[in-house]
């Protein structure tokens, strides 16, 4: 099985020579072939590595002075390569379908990009060794770079690229660091020398990594280059950059903090969760706000990321604080959310993609009325929404309820102030819940609903059946991660329990109602507690590993909160067959139905103006929030001859919270500084050769002296 | 802090008791000219001026609801008119019912201003006032004609209201009643042949019972309602 790996490999790579060598009207189907069936072989070993008992680890080849290239698929690396090869299979089909909506290049070259991408994506993933997961990483940055891009030459890829470099800047020095003190480049060395650290050495690493790594995840402070970046990519490739290359941001900071840092900081912790929360609230508060679906979904990135983040966080925290079981817990919240991401945010990528390509409507004020004309689009998109939502029986409702739990775990901390970060994370992260529901109303009914506010509508029609297929996937996915957590549960706590070495499984998953065996040995209080509320446990009346996911809070208090979105979808489904059922019984049968058009104030023509329109939906937030916000609404009134009022205008202007606190003043010094070069570039050559001399001098001076 | 619980005790019901008692408070009414046998004068024709007195067979006649009360046939005239006082002056139009009693205890009426000059209106709106309330009787006033069981409609149908008003009419669930109020509602008043307006409700809708006064008060408004959901006997379908 572990060739796999590299069979998947030599599939991206026959793909790319396919593509170079073969006609080009042949490309976009060799890539759909090539990515989706090198991400079944892919998917099936990392399945299959996550749950062998021992650890894949290859060597490539030795570089003098650095050491063997590496490669290693441990069970983290295993997990993320799952989630990597369930957004591959569907983003490629995509990418096949939709990439001759690209005028602006070479279409073939980009999906050689693209087949490359998801290359390099692993080698980030499966890399040991710090030179090649620098290399990787630096190569992957470039390649995204170049598909954000896509031939045209926007100021969003370069703003990116610059941000993205400052953070590759950032983790290498982390890694060197790192490797300064372990004498060594390989990750396993790294895992060795890990007690040698001082606490100024993690601490630096720490701010280091989680600061380039943050970039790449979209955590605050940097995190501007996402929204600019994500609304300019091609749809082509945007499911696949958003939903896959994001993680690599959360798994570098998930590696570095589990792997390379010994778990005795709190503070790490704390940090961790307090500014993922922020990042959280940040990025739905304007995604909310957002008039282009794309965009909405780039901040809405930020927000699951901040989600991901806090419930690390809160993993650290508890493992710092000796909550073995507390923190597998959340870290199993924090990967099950990480997962549900990737697929729906894959999916509603694909939504908004097809929605803009289709339409030819950026503007949410401008679109309405695509669910007459795009059904199924509008169905999966509306599976996305659901999940994204945290609605059940979709999975983000799953993953969600997992951290606000883990979150509430914080009463068994000790420390009051560890607490009070807990109490303000699980506010910021309740908050940004209810948002996000606004949020994905907004999105899905002011594009799909309603009437079309602009002529272009009128022409869109629905995308092809291979443009279907890969959202259908997704958004079945998204479906049984909602329905089947106690299956997801125990696959994540295998990737879990080597960082927190405690398993969550029991705690989430409880294994009583497998057996009449596991039953007997729990504590009789227990068992009692659960006839009192009608439950029988252990009496094979519900067979299965867990329809019910469960906190035990312990022997003496046994159950504290128990959910089974398997059980809910049961119940729904027969409460609402029976309400049909009944009304069908009791009034409809009798009933003639008479249609008539709808009542509109009896108005002579509903204009899709005088509907609800996005910017009316998403006033309130901006009127509530006003304070963050800060619109700058500015009023121009054309008068004739001085009194007589023609026309009042008025203009809104948002200025991103990021941008006005961090990116601006950047810019702003990077001018001062550039002002203050400019004064040495002088033009006379006489003035740079004294440069020369003096520099020259001081160095042998202190070479002198050394 | 106010005081209202006490001044309401104080002030007690001032409301009017007037399907199960008569109401004869003075102002109440403005009521209508009164027609006897013994006047005959064609002055009275002329003076009118939309036509409400006119003589059939040698009979001087008063159409009430074409009368704009404009007092000129108790003023200027040699024979001036006497004025009734009373208010029940709802009838129903020719094969039109109450309400059956299954819908008869309450109703939830969709108000349309058809174009009217504000007068019916107000009268209308003085329903929901303590004076009147008829929430007591169990009316209601909906703005969704989708809830309304009656669609009660003063002013002269303007050509701008018309298309509303028809919309408002199949908007409504059946059993649905048209409840004309108002001079103009009912015949086009002033607005008689004009072409601003049509002559009146009848010519767009079937209406079910006409309230005719301009503007009709309050309590004539109330006793159509009451007709219409049959809990007050009245004669019928004479026209």
């Amino acid at each position: 099985m572990d060739d796999l790996l590299l069979i998947s490999f030599l599939i991206y790579i026959a793909g790319i020579v396919a593509i170079l060598v073969l006609p080009k009207n042949m490309s976009a189907k060799i890539a759909g072939i090539s990515g989706s069936v090198g991400s079944v072989a892919l998917l099936s070993f990392a399945l299959h590595s996550l749950f062998s008992k021992t650890i894949y680890t290859a060597s490539l080849w030795m570089i003098p002075n650095i050491g063997y290239l590496s490669i290693r698929v441990d069970y983290l690396s295993a997990f993320f390569l799952i989630a990597t090869a369930i957004v591959t299979l569907p983003a490629s089909i995509f990418a096949s379908t939709r990439v001759s909506y690209i005028k602006e290049s070479n279409n073939s070259f980009l999906l050689v990009l693209f087949l490359s991408l998801i290359i390099f994506v692993i080698l980030v993933l499966i890399s040991s060794n710090i030179f090649l997961f620098l290399l990787v990483w630096e190569v992957m940055s470039i390649l995204i770079y170049l598909l954000v891009n896509s031939g045209k030459s926007e100021r969003a890829g370069y703003i990116m690229l610059a941000v993205g470099e400052t953070g590759t800047l950032a983790i290498a020095i982390a890694f060197l660091l790192l490797a300064t003190n372990a004498k060594t480049l390989s990750f396993e060395g790294l895992e060795a020398s890990i007690s040698s650290l001082s606490v100024g050495m993690q601490w630096s690493v720490f701010i280091l990594s989680f600061l380039g790594f943050g970039i790449k995840g979209g955590l605050i402070p940097f995190n501007f280059w996402i929204s600019r970046a994500y609304s300019v990519t091609p749809t082509a490739f945007i499911p696949f950059i958003a939903g896959a290359t994001l993680n690599l941001g959360l798994y570098g900071i998930i590696r570095v903090n589990a792997n390379f840092l010994p778990m005795s900081e709190v503070g790490f912790g704390v940090i961790l969760l307090i500014v993922g929360s922020i990042t959280a609230l940040i990025g739905i508060l304007y995604a909310t706000i957002e008039d282009n679906f794309k965009t909405i979904l780039a901040h809405s990135s930020i927000e699951n990321a901040g989600i991901i983040i806090t419930a690390f966080g809160a993993s650290m925290i508890f493992l710092t604080s000796g909550h073995k079981v507390a923190a597998s817990m959340a870290l199993v919240a924090s990967l099950y959310h990480l997962l549900n991401h990737s697929v729906f945010k894959t999916l509603l990528f694909m939504g908004a993609g097809v929605i803009e390509d289709e339409s030819k409507t950026k503007s949410l004020d401008k679109l309405g009325g695509l669910l007459k004309r795009m059904p199924w689009t509008g169905f999966f998109v509306l599976i996305g929404v659901l999940s994204i939502s945290a609605m059940p029986p979709f999975n983000g409702f799953v993953s969600e309820w997992l951290t606000l739990e883990s979150l509430l775990r914080s009463v068994e901390l000790a420390s009051l102030g560890v607490k009070v970060s807990f109490i303000i994370a699980g506010v910021l992260l309740a908050l940004t819940a209810g948002l996000t529901v606004t949020c994905f109303t907004r999105a899905f009914s002011m594009s799909f609903l309603g009437m079309a506010r602009s002529k272009s509508i009128e022409k869109t029609k629905e995308v092809t059946k291979t443009t279907l297929a890969p959202m259908a996937l997704l958004a079945i996915v998204a479906f049984l991660l909602g329905v089947l957590p106690t299956f997801v549960i125990p696959t994540i706590d295998r990737a879990v329990y080597p960082i927190t070495s405690a398993s969550a499984t029991t705690a989430l998953v409880p294994p009583f109602f497998n057996n009449q065996k596991v039953a007997d040995k729990l504590p009789s209080g227990f068992v009692n507690d659960f006839h009192n509320i009608g439950a029988q446990v252990g009496k094979n009346t519900l067979y299965g590993r867990g329809v019910v996911v469960m906190h035990r809070g312990g022997k003496d208090n046994p159950v504290v909160f128990a959910m089974s979105t398997s059980y809910m979808l049961i119940t729904f489904l027969i409460l609402f067959g029976l309400t049909v059922g009944l009304v069908w019984l009791l009034v409809a049968r009798k009933r003639t139905v008479v249609y008539k058009t709808r009542w509109d104030g009896g108005i002579k023509n509903l204009l899709p103006q005088m509907t609800y329109t996005a910017s009316g939906f998403a006033q309130p937030v901006r009127v509530i929030f006003s304070t963050i916000l800060r619109s700058n609404i500015s009023n121009q009134k054309e008068t004739a001859s001085k009194h007589f009022r023609l026309s009042i205008k008025q203009e809104r202007q948002e200025v991103h919270l990021i941008d006005r606190l961090v990116l601006y003043p950047l810019m702003n010094f990077a001018k001062k500084l550039s002002h203050l070069l400019a004064k040495m570039h002088s033009g006379k050559i006489n003035t740079y050769a004294s440069y020369a001399i003096l520099t020259l001098l001081v160095f042998l001076g202190i070479s002198f002296y050394m | 802090m106010s005081y209202w619980v006490k001044k309401g005790l104080k002030t007690g019901v001032v409301s009017t008791r007037y399907p199960k008692q008569e109401e004869t408070a003075s102002g109440i009414t403005p009521g209508l000219p009164q027609i006897t046998d013994n006047i005959n004068s064609d002055d009275l024709i002329s003076v009118c001026p939309t036509r409400a007195i006119h003589k059939t067979d040698e009979k001087l006649l008063l159409e009430s609801s074409l009368c704009i009360h404009c007092y000129r046939c108790s003023r200027d005239t040699k024979e001036p008119l006497s004025w009734s006082e009373g208010f029940e002056w709802a009838s129903f139009e020719k094969n039109s019912t109450p309400f059956s009693s299954t819908f008869g205890h309450s109703l939830h009426i969709c108000v349309v201003d058809s174009g009217d000059c504000g007068a019916c209106l107000n009268e209308t709106k003085l329903l929901n006032s303590p004076l009147y309330n008829m929430h007591r009787l169990g009316f209601f006033i909906t703005p969704s004609p989708r809830k309304a069981d009656v669609l009660l409609v003063v002013g002269a149908v303007t050509q701008q209201m018309k298309g509303a008003l028809l919309k408002a009419y199949e908007a409504m669930p059946t059993p649905k009643k048209v409840m004309a109020v108002g001079t103009c509602a009912l015949s086009g008043g002033v607005f008689e042949g004009g072409f601003i307006a049509e002559n009146g409700v009848s010519s767009i809708l079937p209406v079910d019972i006409t309230v005719p006064g301009c503007p009709p008060p309050p309590l004539a408004i109330l006793h159509g309602l009451l007709s219409l959901a049959g809990r007050k006997n009245i004669k019928r379908g004479t026209k």
